[in-house]
């Protein structure tokens, strides 16, 4: 309790600083972005296998995380790294990175003061959350080795804590999300498993699969067995049990697990599961309300394309795309595939409107991994932001193909009716450079109302572009609840301004293997006021606040 | 089953290899040994056997699961006209649709996964023609696709009528699979 008060006081210049950085309302007015990683002091290389890409693992690529470890109000950067290799050779073990925001549009890199640099694991994932309801945010970093679980202390520095939290489970751990499943008021943890693959078989690799009849490359990951999804119960000590077949979670098809969402997908207040498996159906767990789960993908319209085929699914995002009031879902897919967009239709059913909805059709090229449904020029509807890039290096021997390794990161906007039109040429000269992009992380850095992103690339050092767009108003909700005071994931909040209703749910664990900005950002249009922002706890109770202004954090603590 | 699968394979290995060692020189200089040849063949029985026994073992899987689906119906239909809560039987039978969609649930699916890992691909020409999906054995991409829609149907219907109508689908469907094993 102590540390939580130190916490809400600490929260304080959180709230200042967005205060600081209001701007007058702004018109919608287009796209703006701008590459400033090297600039802002996001600069640290990440390692991404081979060369040649000659097994999956070197192509799979890492997440990134948005995070306010200080609680000084400026959102702080996490990445991801992987190793290099030389053909059967390790030649380094990455370390991940962390960036300290200095409030001033740049960044310091604390990763050894703080001590998170990934204990030489080959780094997946991460997922952000306050597991031990101190109030601050711990970082799970989900690894091809075991996880790790950095326990924030308080002092800028963290503890790798996953062997006594239980939580480990080594493997090629990908997708995490923590959640109170059982809504006991603690945390619990899903961690999706791609391939049952050791260490010597990724360093034994060869490219034996025939791609088009023109090249040898990386197998699988058909062809290669399946690694088993874990979730793990917190017993509410801080520790974990392995309750994965209890729950109902049992990963029954072996699939190949990677991009994992917690959100209430039948509006019932309780957090159901949503997991992207790639060539396989994908799963979608509903929460039996008793913190149990049942599979009802294929029949909930959620698991297949349109067509009933099972896609390659890599990232996902949710949202409500078309203001009907029901989250929908986004699945980003393989190339010469598209991403889906599964509409909701309440009830916790969906179907696949990619290609009425244009998503579909502007995808359909690209291989894609990390996305945001996000309003990026706070026009108040979800636009769509996906990071693309091909597995493949050698697809740029044969350019008769019409396919690159590099691609452009893609921005589709929403154009109001839950049709999405690609804006990319016109998104600013951050989306003009072709990358081989993986993870994606929105989170406004700058404070300034709007959402920025933080990619990372295969081989390269992440990317942050700036969110220049001359935008309209909007509000940023941070919701604090006891006994810790720390960031609430799982709860739902709704603003209504000038006769739109929006909502949004907090999460830790999304898009491809990342975390966005744990506040939830509005666009808010030409609205200068917001009529009413309601928060539905994790445990079902509400909190109102009316008449809120415009452009501002509002910061909404549980009674 | 593996382990069983290696061992009469290498049995079978084992009694030509013997069977080579006793031939003289002159025999086997004369093309395939006979026995070679009667060893391949016996074992191309048991190869076209089994994916027979395959086809022969998916069916009886649809045709349990179709048997299970009809009593999950009657007993969805017999709770709404008793104006009792059927969700938990039309959710099942939702469920036991997208199996016969699937040729089986999730533990089938891992099953057909190591088979194709191992590169047997019971429709290898209809998969290329993009008649079946990967490794399925009788289900068709059309058929799968008009029953996760029946699927999806069962799951929301309301009352009995809305069932009645799904599960019409899903009778039609599985009458076109009920053909006999010619394979």
């Amino acid at each position: 309790m102590a540390h939580g008060a130190c916490f809400a006081l600490a929260l304080l210049p959180l709230a200042l600083a967005a205060a600081s950085c209001r701007t007058s309302p702004r018109q919608s007015g287009g796209f703006s972005f701008v590459e400033v990683g090297q600039r802002a002091g996001i600069d640290r290389m990440l390692h991404a296998g081979r060369p040649g890409k000659d097994h999956l693992l070197d192509s799979t690529g890492t997440g990134a995380a948005w995070l306010d470890y200080d609680a000084d109000g400026h959102l702080d950067a996490y990445v991801v790294s992987a190793w290099r290799l030389d053909d059967g050779a390790i030649v380094e073990r990455g370390k991940n990175a962390l960036y300290r925001n200095r409030g001033d549009g740049t960044f310091e890199d604390v990763t050894d003061r703080a001590g998170v640099g990934g204990e030489g694991q080959w780094g997946a994932g991460v997922a952000v959350a306050d597991y031990d309801d101190d109030g601050r945010v711990d970082l799970l970093v989900t690894n091809f080795g075991p996880n790790l679980l950095y326990r924030n202390r308080g002092d800028g520095t963290f503890e790798n804590v996953a062997a006594r939290a239980g939580i480990e489970a080594a493997g090629w751990n990908t997708g995490a999300a923590f959640l109170d499943a059982d809504r006991d008021g603690d945390l619990d943890l899903y961690v999706a498993a791609y391939i049952a693959h050791s260490l010597e078989d990724v360093l034994a690799a060869r490219r034996t699969l025939d791609w088009k009849g023109v090249e040898r490359v990386a197998l699988g990951p058909f062809g290669l067995p399946g690694a088993l999804d874990h979730y793990f119960r917190s017993r509410g000590d801080g520790t974990f049990e392995d309750a994965t077949v209890a729950a109902g979670l049992e990963d029954r098809a072996r699939a190949f697990g990677f991009g994992v969402r917690a959100l209430d997908v039948d509006d019932d207040a309780d957090l159901d599961l949503y997991v992207a498996n790639d060539s396989e159906p994908n799963y979608l767990y509903r929460n039996e309300g008793d913190g149990t789960f049942r599979e009802i993908g294929l029949w909930a319209g959620a698991a297949l394309d349109e067509n009933g085929a099972a896609q390659a699914g890599m990232g996902l995002a949710s949202g409500d795309v078309d203001g009907d009031g029901i989250v929908d879902l986004l699945v980003t897919n393989f190339a010469e595939d598209f991403s889906t967009l599964y509409l909701g239709e309440g009830g916790g059913f969906f179907h696949d409107a990619s290609r009425g909805s244009g998503v579909g059709p502007a995808t359909y090229r690209w291989l894609s991994w990390g996305t945001a449904l996000a309003d990026l020029d706070n026009d108040g509807d979800l636009d769509l932001v996906i990071a693309n890039g091909h597995i493949y290096p050698q697809v740029d021997q044969h350019p008769e193909l019409g396919v690159t390794y590099r691609q452009p990161v893609q921005l589709l906007e929403n154009t109001g009716s839950s049709r999405f039109v690609d804006a990319t040429a016109r998104a600013g000269p951050g989306f003009a450079v072709p990358r081989v992009a993986r993870g994606l992380a929105a989170g406004d850095y700058d404070n300034d109302g709007d959402l920025d992103l933080l990619l990372t690339v295969l081989d390269g050092p992440p990317l942050l572009l700036r969110n220049d767009s001359a935008s309209g108003s909007w509000l940023e909700v941070l919701c604090l609840a006891p006994p810790g005071r720390g960031p609430v994931l799982g709860a739902r909040i709704t603003v209504e301004a000038a006769g739109r209703t929006q909502f949004r749910d907090l999460a830790s664990g999304d898009s491809f293997l990342s975390s966005h900005d744990p506040r939830a950002h509005f666009g808010l249009g030409e609205a200068t006021r917001v009529e009413r922002v309601r928060v539905r706890w994790p445990d079902g109770k509400e909190t109102v606040r009316e008449s809120v202004p415009a452009n501002r954090l509002l910061v909404v603590t549980k009674d | 089953m593996r382990v069983r699968g290696r061992f009469a394979a290498l049995l079978v290995i084992g009694v030509a290899v013997a069977g080579l060692a006793r031939m003289p020189a002159s025999a086997s200089e004369a093309g395939t040994p006979q026995q070679l040849v009667e060893t391949y063949d016996s074992l191309a029985d048991t190869i076209l056997a089994a994916k027979k026994t395959e086809w022969n073992l998916v069916h009886s899987l649809l045709a349990m699961t179709y048997r299970h689906a009809e009593g999950t119906l009657a007993a969805a239909k017999g709770k709404l006209a008793a104006g009792q809560n059927a969700k938990p039987e039309i959710e099942k039978l939702a469920g036991l649709v997208t199996e016969l969609a699937s040729e089986g649930d999730a533990r089938v699916a891992a099953v057909r996964k190591r088979l194709v890992e191992g590169g047997h691909h019971h429709n290898a020409v209809g998969e290329q023609q993009g008649i079946y999906d990967e490794g399925f054995v009788i289900v068709t991409r059309v058929a799968k696709k008009a029953l996760l829609d029946a699927a999806g149907k069962v799951a929301r219907a309301a009352d009995a009528a809305a069932l009645d109508a799904a599960w019409k689908t899903v009778e039609s469907e599985f009458g076109k699979l009920h053909a006999p094993a010619g394979r």
